[in-house]
C-alpha cells in the first residue's frame, strides 16, 4: 500500500512535469509560428508569395496568343519614407517561360542618404506560386544619396504552369505590388527571408 | 452507490469538529479545494457585477440613436473591451471551472483534494490579481478601447500610447498563468487520483468536461501568451511582429489570437456541458442517455476546435480554399454537438421529469445553445459572413451560444450545489421567479439584435441611424429585465445564505447519483477521509447504467 502510494506521487509529478512541458512547446510553438508559416510560404506560394530562384522554366512552346499574361506593377512608398517610388512601365504582356526584364525608378527627396526594403506581394494570390523572379531590387536593402535617382531592374517568368493549373488557368492579369519602408536602425533589419512574408 | 459506509462515515464523523484554519489565514493561505472554489464563485460573482453594469451602461446608451450618455466614444470602447474580458476570463471562467470545478471534481471523483493543493492556492490569486489589474487599466490614460480580441494596428502604441493596454496585456499574462496552473492541478488530479474502481469510463460528465477543457487551456493559453509578449515588446521594445514596416504581419496576431480564442469559447462552453449532463440527468431521474457517446463528443469538440479558428477572419482576405476548409471544419462541430442535443433530450424522453430550478435552466440552456448553433452553422458559411460579418448577427449569435447559455448552465449549477456548498436550501419559488424573469430577459434582449445585425447595424459603435431604432429600444427593454433577473439571484444568494433551510445531504432524491450526494451538506472540510470504492454494480457516476437506481446511502 506505501508503495502503491509512492507510485502514485511519482506519478503524479511525472504527470505534471509533462504537462509543463507541453504550456512550454505551447508556447514557443507561438513564436515559431513565424518561421514556420514563412517555410510554409515559400515551399507553397502560399498566400500570394512568388517564387523566387533561378530561371529554370522553358521558353513557351506553343502558348498562342491565348497564352499571354499582363502584369501590371504597383509601387507604393510608406508615409515615413521621403522617395518618389514607381515603375517604368505600368504593364507588360509577357508569354509563359519568357524571362523579362523591367525597371522601377526610385527617388530619394531628402537630404541625407536613406535605406528603405521593399515588401511584395502577387495578386491573384493564387498566381503567385507561378510567378518566379530572378532578380529583384528587394532581396536587398536599398540605399539612396541625398537627390539620387535610380533604376531598380526586376527579372522574372511566368511558369506555363498557370495555364494547366484548373485553379489558375483563367488569370490573365497578374499584378506585382511593392511597398518601399525605411529601414529604421541597423539592429532591426530584417533579412531577406522575413521580407517574404 | 458510493458504498455507504465510507461516505456516510465522512459525512457525520467529521461534520461537526473539522479543524482548519480560521479567520483570513483560512482563506489567504487556503490549500482546501471547496474553500478556493468558494473564493472562485465570490470573485465570478463580484467581476459579474461589474461586467453585467458595463453591459447594461452599454445598453442604455444604445436604446435610442444618437449620443444620449457616453460622449466619450474611446470609453464607450472601453465599455466594450471590459465587458468582454470580464465576462469571459473573471465570470465564467472562475466560476466554472474554478469554482465548481474546484469543489466538484474531487468530490466526483472521490478523491480527497486537488493534486497540488498549494498550486491550487497561486492558481485562484493570480486570478484575483489578474481581475485587479484588468479594473485598473481602465483607468489608465483613455483605458484600453481595443476591443476584447486586441488587433493590432489598433492595440499599437501609435493608436493607444498610453499603458492602458500594457496594464490589460500584463491582466491577461497573470490571469492565463493562473488558469494554465489550475488547469494542470485538474488534469493531474482526474488522471491519478481517482477512486479505486472509478474508471474513466465511469467518471460523471461534468469531470470529463473539466478534464477536456482543462486540456483546452493548457494548448490555447500559452499561444495567447506568446501573442500577448509580442505585442507587448512591440509596443514598448520596438520589434515589428505586427508591423509591416519592419516585415512583420497584423494578421500574424489575428491567426494566433483565434488558435487561442476559439478555442477559448469551448473551454466556457464545455463545463456547461458538463454541468448541463448532471442537471438532466437527475432532475430526470435517468442515466444519461449514451453515456460515451457524450463523453467522446466532448473530446471532438476540443479536437475540432482547434482547427477552425480562421472561419473569425473570413473577411482578412483568405484565399478561396483556406475559406473552403474553414467552412467545412466549422460545419463539422455540428456533428457532436447534434450527439450532445439529442443525447439531452434522449435522457428527458421517458423520464420522470421533475422542473425545479436547476431544471429549467438545464432547459433553458438547451433552447438558448441550439438557437445560437443554428445562426453559428449560418455563420459558418464564408458567403454568408461575408455579409454579416462584424454586424448585431454575429453579436446575438454569440451571446446566445455561449455567453447567456454559459450563465444558464451557471444558474443551474448554483441552484443545484448551493445545498451542497453553503448548507442552505435555496427557495424554490424565488429561484423559478429569477429563472423565467431571467429567460425572457435575455431573449427580449438578444433576439432582436439578429434582425439588426441582418439588417446590416455594426458592432462597437455607439450610435446609429434612426432605421435601427425600434429593435434597439426593445434589446435595450431586454437588457432592463436582465437587470432586474440578475439583481433577484443576487438577492436570492443573500435570502439563501441567511435564511434557507438546512439542506439534505442529497436533496435531490434517487437520480443524483455522484459521489458529491453521498457526504452531508456542507460538506465537510475534509471529504473522503476513506476511500469510497466503485465497483462495476455501481452504474450511475457517470449516469451510464441501466434501468432504476438505489437511492444514495447516506
Amino acid at each position: 500500500m506505501l508503495g502503491a502510494q509512492a507510485r502514485g506521487i511519482n506519478r503524479t509529478k511525472l504527470t505534471a512535469v509533462i504537462l509543463f512541458a507541453v504550456v512550454a512547446a505551447m508556447g514557443g510553438l507561438a513564436f515559431a509560428s513565424v518561421p514556420l508559416y514563412r517555410m510554409f510560404c515559400q515551399v507553397t506560394g502560399f498566400a500570394g508569395t512568388p517564387r523566387t530562384g533561378a530561371y529554370v522554366g522553358t521558353a513557351s512552346a506553343g502558348a498562342g496568343a491565348a497564352g499571354e499574361v499582363t502584369v501590371r506593377f504597383d509601387a507604393n512608398v510608406n508615409s515615413q519614407l521621403p522617395w518618389q517610388f514607381q515603375p517604368v512601365e505600368r504593364q507588360v504582356v509577357v508569354r509563359p517561360g519568357e524571362e523579362v526584364l523591367i525597371h522601377y525608378r526610385a527617388h530619394n527627396f531628402a537630404d541625407k542618404p536613406i535605406t528603405g526594403t521593399a515588401t511584395f506581394n502577387v495578386t491573384p494570390f493564387k498566381a503567385a506560386q507561378y510567378f518566379n523572379k530572378i532578380e529583384c531590387f528587394c532581396f536587398t536593402e536599398q540605399t539612396l544619396k541625398p537627390g539620387e535617382d535610380v533604376s531598380m531592374p526586376v527579372v522574372f517568368y511566368v511558369d506555363p504552369q498557370l495555364f494547366e493549373d484548373p485553379n489558375t488557368a483563367e488569370v490573365r492579369k497578374i499584378t506585382l505590388s511593392y511597398t518601399f519602408f525605411p529601414v529604421e536602425t541597423q539592429a532591426q533589419q530584417p533579412s531577406a527571408g522575413e521580407k517574404a512574408l | 452507490m458510493a458504498h455507504g459506509a465510507a461516505a456516510g462515515h465522512g459525512a457525520h464523523a467529521h461534520g461537526e469538529h473539522d479543524h482548519h484554519p480560521t479567520g483570513w489565514k483560512r482563506w489567504v493561505y487556503s490549500t482546501n479545494h471547496k474553500d478556493i472554489g468558494t473564493m472562485y464563485i465570490v470573485l465570478s460573482m463580484i467581476a459579474a457585477l461589474l461586467g453585467g453594469m458595463m453591459s447594461w451602461y452599454i445598453r442604455l446608451e444604445l436604446a435610442e440613436p444618437g449620443i444620449q450618455f457616453i460622449e466619450d466614444t474611446q470609453f464607450y470602447n472601453v465599455l466594450v473591451t471590459a465587458h468582454g474580458f470580464l465576462m469571459v476570463f473573471f465570470v465564467v471562467m472562475p466560476a466554472m471551472i474554478g469554482g465548481f470545478g474546484n469543489w466538484f471534481v474531487p468530490l466526483m471523483v472521490g478523491a480527497p483534494d486537488m493534486a497540488f493543493p498549494r498550486m491550487n492556492n497561486i492558481s485562484f490569486w493570480l486570478t484575483a490579481a489578474g481581475l485587479v489589474l484588468l479594473v485598473m487599466s481602465a483607468f489608465v490614460g483613455g483605458g484600453p478601447g481595443t476591443g476584447w480580441t486586441v488587433y493590432p494596428p489598433l492595440s499599437s502604441i501609435a493608436y493607444h500610447p498610453d499603458a492602458a493596454v500594457d496594464f490589460g496585456i500584463l491582466a491577461l499574462h497573470v490571469a492565463g498563468a493562473g488558469s494554465i496552473l489550475g488547469a494542470i492541478n485538474f488534469i493531474v488530479t482526474i488522471l491519478n487520483m481517482r477512486s479505486p474502481g472509478m474508471t474513466m469510463h465511469r467518471m460523471p460528465l461534468f469531470a470529463w468536461s473539466i478534464l477536456i477543457t482543462a486540456f483546452l487551456l493548457l494548448l490555447a493559453l500559452p499561444v495567447l501568451a506568446g501573442a500577448l509578449t509580442m505585442l507587448l515588446t512591440d509596443r514598448n521594445f520596438g520589434t515589428h511582429f505586427y508591423d509591416p514596416a519592419g516585415g512583420g504581419d497584423p494578421l500574424l496576431w489575428q491567426h494566433l489570437f483565434w488558435f487561442f480564442g476559439h478555442p477559448e469559447v469551448y473551454i466556457i462552453i464545455l463545463p456547461a456541458f458538463g454541468i448541463v449532463s448532471q442537471l438532466v440527468s437527475t432532475f430526470s431521474r435517468k442515466p444519461v442517455f449514451g453515456y460515451l457517446g457524450m463523453a467522446y463528443a466532448m473530446s471532438a469538440i476540443g479536437v475540432v476546435g482547434f482547427i477552425v479558428w480562421a472561419h473569425h477572419m473570413y473577411t482578412t482576405g483568405l484565399g478561396v480554399n483556406a475559406r473552403a476548409y474553414f467552412t467545412t471544419a466549422t460545419l463539422i462541430i455540428a456533428v457532436p454537438t447534434g450527439i450532445k442535443i439529442f443525447s439531452w433530450l434522449a435522457t428527458m424522453w421517458g423520464g420522470s421529469i421533475d422542473f425545479k430550478a436547476p431544471m429549467l435552466y438545464a432547459i433553458g440552456f438547451i433552447f438558448l445553445f441550439v438557437v445560437g448553433g443554428v445562426t453559428g452553422v449560418a455563420l459558418a458559411n464564408a458567403g454568408i459572413d461575408f455579409a454579416l460579418h462584424d454586424t448585431y448577427y454575429v453579436v446575438a449569435h454569440f451571446h446566445y451560444v455561449m455567453a447567456i447559455a454559459a450563465i444558464f448552465a451557471m444558474f443551474g449549477g448554483y441552484y443545484y450545489w448551493i445545498g451542497k456548498i453553503s448548507g442552505k436550501q435555496y427557495n424554490e419559488c424565488l429561484a423559478k421567479t429569477q429563472f423565467w424573469l431571467f429567460f425572457i430577459g435575455v431573449n427580449v434582449l438578444f433576439f432582436p439584435q439578429h434582425f439588426l445585425g441582418l439588417a446590416g447595424m455594426p458592432r462597437r459603435i455607439p450610435d446609429y441611424p434612426d432605421v435601427y431604432a425600434g429593435w434597439n429600444m426593445v434589446s435595450s427593454f431586454g437588457a432592463l429585465l436582465t437587470m432586474l433577473g440578475t439583481f433577484l439571484f443576487y438577492y436570492i444568494v443573500f435570502h439563501t445564505i441567511r435564511s434557507g433551510k438546512p439542506a439534505e445531504a442529497n436533496p435531490w432524491g434517487e437520480g443524483a447519483t455522484t459521489l458529491e450526494w453521498t457526504v452531508a451538506s456542507p460538506a465537510p472540510f475534509h471529504t473522503h477521509e476513506v476511500q469510497p470504492v466503485i465497483s462495476a454494480g455501481d452504474h450511475g457516476h457517470g449516469g451510464h447504467g441501466h434501468g432504476a437506481h438505489p437511492r444514495p446511502a447516506e
